[in-house]
């Protein structure tokens, strides 16, 4: 056994990197009392230390810590993204104001950024069903805290209570699918399950079948939960509208990205029939058409998340719509499964990263500002602040999907793959919901260049050099990567790889 | 019948008198003693199925510490019963038990005919995997890297409480 | 001899049982114990399938379970503390700022 964890270890140093920096952060939070700015920078450095260590991942996939654990292209793509996101967001969190109102506290803050990395960095490499929920837990447990992190603003306690009780609901239902699986197939390993059912003696009798797809339902609660698919979509625009926002635009990016890589794992790896990964078409148990199932979950998402988004007033409530949504859309993909699914799943979290976070971006410094989020306050900013509404407008025509912008190749990709896979009707209704998404994005648009300041009031708002430079380091990918996408696209297709029995 | 039958019907029993209890009760500390009587049943149970290390956890962790904490909370707090709890009617309870019976329909068709196999008998095994000296070594063999997971989680948690729970900063 | 569909016919009620308490009372402390409820079903379903099949896996996932459970609850009644210092309530019908 000794021999077995060295051996991993040596695959394991960019988690064992974040493990630290989660703990010396801490440790130095206690020692300099006050000096907050420090504990950030040196999250930050760990960080940037976990990242310079990705690119040496062995490119086959490896199974470390007798099964826990896989170490393979998928992940570390996902690995990127998550890490990535965190940096970005610690930068961000330097930046402010609603932060800085909570004196005292903002060390802490980073060091449960890296632990929430950490646990997501986890996520993407879980293979076994123990690990699958540690992780779960590690991320949505250090999420509870970082949502209720302004204690003083009230609607951020709300956020948490009501993050923690249907979280915890979710947890517990997810793992009653756990333990159902686990008594059909008599192993915790991902591998075993698959093994488990392929060799057919789990799935012979009445019950079992019962029990399998009961098991499949809870999971998909489960994972759909921590994605927020509609139906278990609720919790999402009150968490988002009520955390800090730094940790909301953490949420909505690479909390997502690690549940669809978990997920993905999930059911790739257990349920996922090597014989028709060409086809992509789930192996049927008795028929029962999962791919259906996703679909129409799918569709029930995109849907709800961008009619209601319609109503909103709140820009960061919107934008929490606008996620689920977004949840939607990357759900098509996993309903085809296809290795184009896949793929394009990847390429549109890329793509997603830079349109969600610049928009977030932009929202925390006009709140920093006029300390409102309201989309009505937004009038007439596209003269009193040029460059924020250009920056804005770029970002929401992205997350719209129209050229020319990242999103708008994010959404190609995927509603391609989605037809090749026979499923025309989805990418129909995918494309009919993105001229929804027009409308309610265009509004903010209206508002910002159509109409006046409501007291005329036409002077300019002063941004500092910083804020306008980093706007525009968002826009420069977000248009870029609508022409320049192929090296992200073909390290997407390199990184498909998942860690499969027998392998 | 053997004595361990009984046993576990006497405790099954209990142990859904008192779920149900937890649920009525408006006074929480009520609720707090009776969940208390469910744990402790439950680690009964587990006895009748041979898990002795899970047993005595049970016990010291969620009868020991968990409910200790949410006992000194609802202290703290000095809570008030919920009055209202049958008398104001909201969307909530009508449909949480109507989700809820869906619930357990599902989980009864899956569960209640579970048999065949391994499954008409306790294993020989299990005299042997519930011990302490089993799962401890499982616990530092093959389970070492989720256990050493498991101590970050704690050392996240534990944090975050206290932060939370602090006194606000000046 | 106990057959196993016993066990697990009552872990299931339990479960349903802690389900429709936190769908349905009010105290948030209360919703905590019924999420503690559901877990300890759920154990339950483990360790039934552990002594039946003969594999120490179950047992050991309760284990982990019961440490995030401790976790959970410290975390989950430290933001009802937070929550009761802003509001003194506890009731999450008075957690209204924010829609449903």
């Amino acid at each position: 056994m000794p021999d077995i964890i060295f051996q991993s270890t040596k695959h394991f140093w960019p988690e064992i990197t974040l493990a630290l920096t989660f703990i010396a952060a801490m440790i130095f939070e206690f020692a300099t009392k006050k000096r907050t700015t420090g504990t950030g920078i040196l999250v930050l450095l760990g960080l940037a230390a976990a990242l310079v260590q990705l690119p040496s991942a062995p490119s086959e996939p490896v199974s470390i810590f007798g099964g826990m654990y896989a170490i393979d292209p998928f992940s570390t793509f996902f690995k990127y993204v998550i890490i990535v996101t965190g940096m970005v967001v610690v930068l961000f969190s330097f930046q402010s104001q609603e932060l800085k109102k909570e004196s005292g506290h903002t060390g802490e803050y980073y060091c449960f950024i890296a632990a929430v990395t950490f646990g997501m960095v986890l996520m993407t490499g879980s293979s076994n069903l123990v690990m699958i929920y540690l992780s779960i837990e590690l991320v949505s447990i250090t999420s509870y805290i970082l949502a209720g992190f302004s204690k003083s603003l009230r609607r951020s306690s709300e956020a948490a209570l009501k993050y923690v009780i249907f979280g915890a609901l979710s947890s517990g239902i997810m793992l009653y699918g756990m333990s159902l699986i686990f008594g059909l197939t008599g192993t915790l390993d991902l591998s075993g399950i698959r093994t488990a059912l392929a060799s057919g003696h789990a799935v012979t009798t009445g019950w079992s079948f019962a029990a399998l797809m009961a098991a499949i339902v809870l999971m998909l609660a489960g994972f759909g939960y921590k994605v927020s698919v509609v139906p278990f979509h609720f919790w999402t625009p009150d968490v988002y509208e009520g955390a800090p926002i730094t940790i909301t635009a953490f949420l909505a990016v690479a909390s997502k990205a690690a549940v669809f890589a978990v997920m993905i794992r999930f059911f790739y790896v257990a349920f996922f029939d090597n014989m028709l990964a060409s086809t992509g078409v789930y192996s049927s148990f008795r028929n029962v058409d999962w791919s259906m199932i996703l679909a129409v979950l799918s569709v029930l998402t995109m849907t709800l998340g961008n009619f209601v988004a319609i109503w909103q007033d709140n820009l960061k409530r919107m934008l929490a719509y606008s996620s689920i949504a977004h949840a939607g859309y990357m759900l098509m993909g996993v309903v085809v499964m296809s290795n184009f699914g896949l793929s394009a799943i990847m390429l549109y979290f890329v793509m997603y990263f830079f349109m969600n976070l610049g928009a977030f971006y932009v929202v925390m410094v006009i709140a920093d500002k006029i300390g409102s989020e309201n989309i009505d306050d937004y009038r007439g900013f596209g003269k009193r602040a040029p460059i924020i509404s250009v920056g804005l407008s770029i970002f929401l025509i992205s997350l719209t999907g129209l050229p020319p912008t990242a999103g708008f190749v994010g959404k190609l990709f995927l509603f391609s793959s989605v037809m090749a896979s026979q499923f025309i009707w989805l990418a129909i209704v995918g494309v009919l919901n993105s001229v929804v998404s027009l409308y309610y994005y265009a509004r903010v648009l209206k508002n910002m260049y159509l109409r006046e300041a409501p007291d005329g009031d036409e002077s300019p708002i002063v941004f500092s050099k910083v804020t306008s430079a980093v706007v525009i380091l968002f826009i420069i990918p977000n248009i870029l990567l609508c022409f320049f996408y192929q090296p992200v696209l073909t390290f997407a297709q390199r990184s498909i790889a998942i860690l499969l029995p027998g392998l | 019948m053997t004595f361990e039958t009984i046993l576990f019907y006497v405790l099954a029993l209990a142990g859904i008198v008192s779920a149900l209890l937890v649920i009525t009760r408006r006074n929480p500390m009520h609720a707090a003693l009776f969940l208390i009587v469910n744990f402790v049943a439950l680690a009964g149970i587990y006895l009748t199925l041979h898990a002795q290390f899970v047993a005595i956890t049970q016990v010291l962790v969620y009868a020991g510490a968990i409910m200790v904490l949410v006992l000194f909370v609802i202290m703290l707090l000095n809570l008030q019963n919920e009055q209202d709890l049958f008398e104001k009617r909201s969307w909530r309870s009508y449909s949480g038990p109507i989700l809820s019976l869906l619930l357990l329909a599902l989980l009864l068709r899956t569960v209640a005919f579970v048999s065949g196999g391994s499954f008409d008998r306790i294993s020989p095994e299990s005299e042997r995997i519930g011990t302490v000296a089993n799962i401890g070594q499982q616990l530092f063999t093959a389970f070492v890297f989720p256990f050493e997971m498991a101590s970050l989680l704690l050392l996240a948690a534990m944090v975050g409480a206290v932060i939370l729970a602090k006194k606000r900063f000046p | 001899m106990i057959p196993i569909s016993h066990y697990l016919i009552l872990s299931a009620v339990m479960f349903t049982i802690g389900c429709a308490g936190v769908l349905t009372r009010r105290n948030a402390i209360i919703i905590f114990m019924c999420i503690e409820l559901m877990l300890n079903s759920v154990n339950l379903t483990f360790v039934a399938f552990s002594a039946y099949l003969g594999d120490s896996a179950g047992q050991i996932i309760v284990f982990f379970v019961m440490a995030v459970a401790a976790a959970e609850a410290a975390v989950g009644l430290a933001i009802v503390l937070a929550l009761f210092r802003n509001k003194k309530s506890v009731d999450i019908n008075d957690v209204n700022i924010l829609k449903w």
